[in-house]
């Protein structure tokens, strides 16, 4: 009896995976994907789910490909590049006809690149940047023009601040962080009566964000303005300052385009952020590699526009997206 | 044979769950796709032998995922130290000791502390999990590390193939089952490991010596998952400080899949492999089905709650 019930569990668990999967056509992936124009499967593999953007950009992917008659398969790394590395291998030999990758570790991914190399599977970057010497192994990067990012945000604070006495709250180790705050600096130039007064590292979150601005606040009696490079991080900042008691003293401007940020610039604590465009990400992506896979040349570094949100455009952003 | 017998019910779960996904994924049964399918396992199954052990002592490891990512870093942080742009045997060796070490380094304290201490596994485990990540993290500010192109014998730890055919981390892979199968079955230590699960006082009076055992035991389990880091660090091209995460809780899962009971005791070092290779096939068979990540989550909590009530109500 028991045994019996042994060979029926993965049957009765699996059945209802089984109606799920046959809403979508039967995949003949047995067959070279390539001669298609339709009809497709592509995947994604990014680094995580647990984050809107990630969301945003997978669904910019999905229906832009839906548009084209082809079908695609998201998976979750979870932050495990092992993982990412198995649902590559996964895709890969399934036959998929193109996939797009957000690494965990852009170090860890060249042993899928070359496995999809060897297999002619197209492989496009998304929202990353790749190592020079695997270039020439993928189709191109698409991402947010992060450097303009900075740039906007320096021009936003420039115009209501032109003293400012700032501080940036960094994330040192990540590349779109990197740009961000080289574009905010090389802006900076323009103007010489804005000052610096210090650079510190924050983790990109609400919760490192905090503490550090506190000692900020006690440091810099003149500090005025905080450049930081992410959203949660500026969350983190308005928190901080609200409990000093000096949010009104000081000008926050961030890049992002977050929800939450936006909320936060229209209660008038945060004073911009310089959106990013995930779905757009996702859908320019997915354009790039329809062009790839129809024989046209495709540039090998893909930026995506960034706007600047303030209080007068944040109504009109949040409607449009 | 009894051990085989025991095993039917799993060994049906496979076939079925290979027939199944063949239904809705036409490749899946292609001999490439069984061989990634080995090589993908390779890692986790590596983990799940040395996790069986301190399961069957009636304990916990919870230190893997962070040992692995310790032992990458380590070695690959010593050998280009040590080798700079060169490949050198001698000293790609060295670097392989020096993470194996600190592995060992582990494995003792692990097993001296819960001992000769009074002190849960479950707690030794997750302070040093804690302790060996944070180690992992010292290494390059807690970026990853490339291993240079010159060092193709490292590369081909995960990467290469035997005869062109095997993948290297599945001969590993299966050396390894075979000579922990070995030391648990046909060995004197084997029966004083399952003594010590099945009752601690009686194995103590019977002058099994415990503490011996128990060191060897989480010692074992640790230098597994030094060299299942190995694998994991060369498949990467690099080692990362973060990676690692939860790699503890896919091996358990692979361990009382496999039938262990988790107060030890009782389980086989077979029946691991078999349920690291039942929850391999379910994460190629759920991806390659196309089915939504979220979804994937459920049917793998569900598969795994399953096969253990069913192991429990057996054994009752």
């Amino acid at each position: 009896m028991n045994s019996a019930l042994r060979f029926l569990i993965p049957l009765i668990l699996l059945t209802p995976v089984s109606s799920g999967c046959s809403e979508s056509p039967d995949s003949d992936s047995s067959q070279p994907a390539s001669a298609e124009t339709t009809g497709r499967l592509f995947g994604a593999s990014f680094q995580t789910m647990n984050n809107p953007f990630f969301v945003d950009l997978g669904a910019g992917l999905k229906n832009e490909l839906e548009a084209n008659g082809d079908r695609l398969v998201i998976l979750d790394a979870q932050f495990n590049s092992l993982k990412q590395k198995n649902d590559l291998s996964d895709l890969i030999l399934q036959g998929v006809a193109g996939i797009f990758v957000n690494p965990v570790n852009w170090e860890g991914l060249k042993g899928s690149l070359l496995e999809a190399s060897r297999k002619k599977v197209p492989v496009i970057i998304v929202d990353a940047p790749v190592k020079k010497a695997d270039e020439e192994l993928i189709v191109c990067t698409v991402a947010s023009d992060n450097v303009r990012a900075g740039e906007l945000a320096a021009q936003a604070l420039a115009k209501v601040n032109p003293q400012a006495r700032l501080v940036i709250l960094h994330l040192s180790v990540n590349k779109a962080c990197i740009d961000r705050v080289a574009g905010f600096k090389t802006e900076l130039e323009k103007h010489p009566e804005m000052k610096i007064l210090d650079v510190q590292e924050a983790q990109g979150t609400t919760e490192g964000a905090r503490p550090v601005m506190r000692d900020l606040i006690g440091r810099y009696p003149d500090l005025n303005s905080v450049f930081a490079i992410n959203d949660p991080n500026a969350l983190g900042v308005i928190s901080a300052l609200d409990s000093a008691n000096k949010l009104d003293q000081v000008t926050i401007v961030t890049v992002d385009g977050s929800q939450a940020g936006i909320k936060a610039i229209q209660a008038g604590k945060l004073h911009s952020t310089s959106a990013q465009f995930p779905r757009e990400i996702g859908q320019i992506a997915a354009e790039k590699m329809l062009a790839h896979l129809r024989g046209e040349p495709v540039d090998k570094d893909v930026k995506v526009r960034v706007e600047l949100i303030t209080a007068e455009n944040a109504e009109q952003y949040l409607e449009s997206n | 044979m009894k051990v085989v017998r025991q095993m039917i019910p799993l060994l049906a779960a496979i076939i079925i769950l290979l027939l199944l996904f063949r239904i809705w994924v036409p490749t899946f049964l292609t001999p490439e796709n069984m061989l990634d399918l080995t090589q993908q396992i390779s890692v986790n199954t590596i983990l799940a032998l040395g996790m069986t052990l301190v399961i069957l002592i009636g304990g916990i490891d919870l230190s893997v995922g962070a040992i692995v990512a310790l032992v990458g870093t380590t070695t690959v942080y010593c050998l280009s130290a040590i080798s700079g742009d060169t490949q050198n045997v001698f000293y790609l060796l060295l670097s392989i000791l020096a993470g194996l070490g600190a592995a060992a380094v582990f494995g003792t304290f692990h097993g001296i502390a819960a001992s000769k201490t009074a002190m849960p596994p479950f707690i030794i485990t997750l302070a040093s999990m804690l302790i060996a990540r944070g180690c992992a993290l010292r290494f390059n500010n807690g970026l990853p590390i490339p291993i240079g192109d010159q060092q193709t014998i490292l590369l081909a730890v995960g990467n290469g193939r035997l005869f062109g055919v095997v993948p290297v981390p599945v001969v590993i892979m299966l050396t390894l089952f075979v000579l922990m199968a070995l030391l648990l079955h046909r060995t004197r230590f084997g029966q004083h490991v399952y003594a010590l699960g099945g009752n601690r006082e009686a194995a103590l009076y019977t002058g099994i010596p415990v503490i011996r055992v128990e060191v060897m035991v989480y010692l074992i389990c640790s230098v597994l998952a030094g060299v299942a880091g190995m694998i994991h660090t060369s498949q990467l091209y690099s080692a990362e400080p973060g990676s690692g995460e939860m790699f503890e809780l896919t091996a358990i899962a692979a361990v009382v899949v496999g039938g262990t009971s988790f107060t030890g005791g009782r389980g086989t070092i077979f029946g691991t492999l078999i349920g690291a290779v039942i929850i391999g096939i379910l994460d190629k068979g759920l991806n390659q089905a196309g089915i939504h990540y979220s979804l994937q989550y459920i049917v793998k909590g569900a598969v795994i709650l399953m096969a253990v009530y069913l192991d429990v109500r057996r054994n009752r």
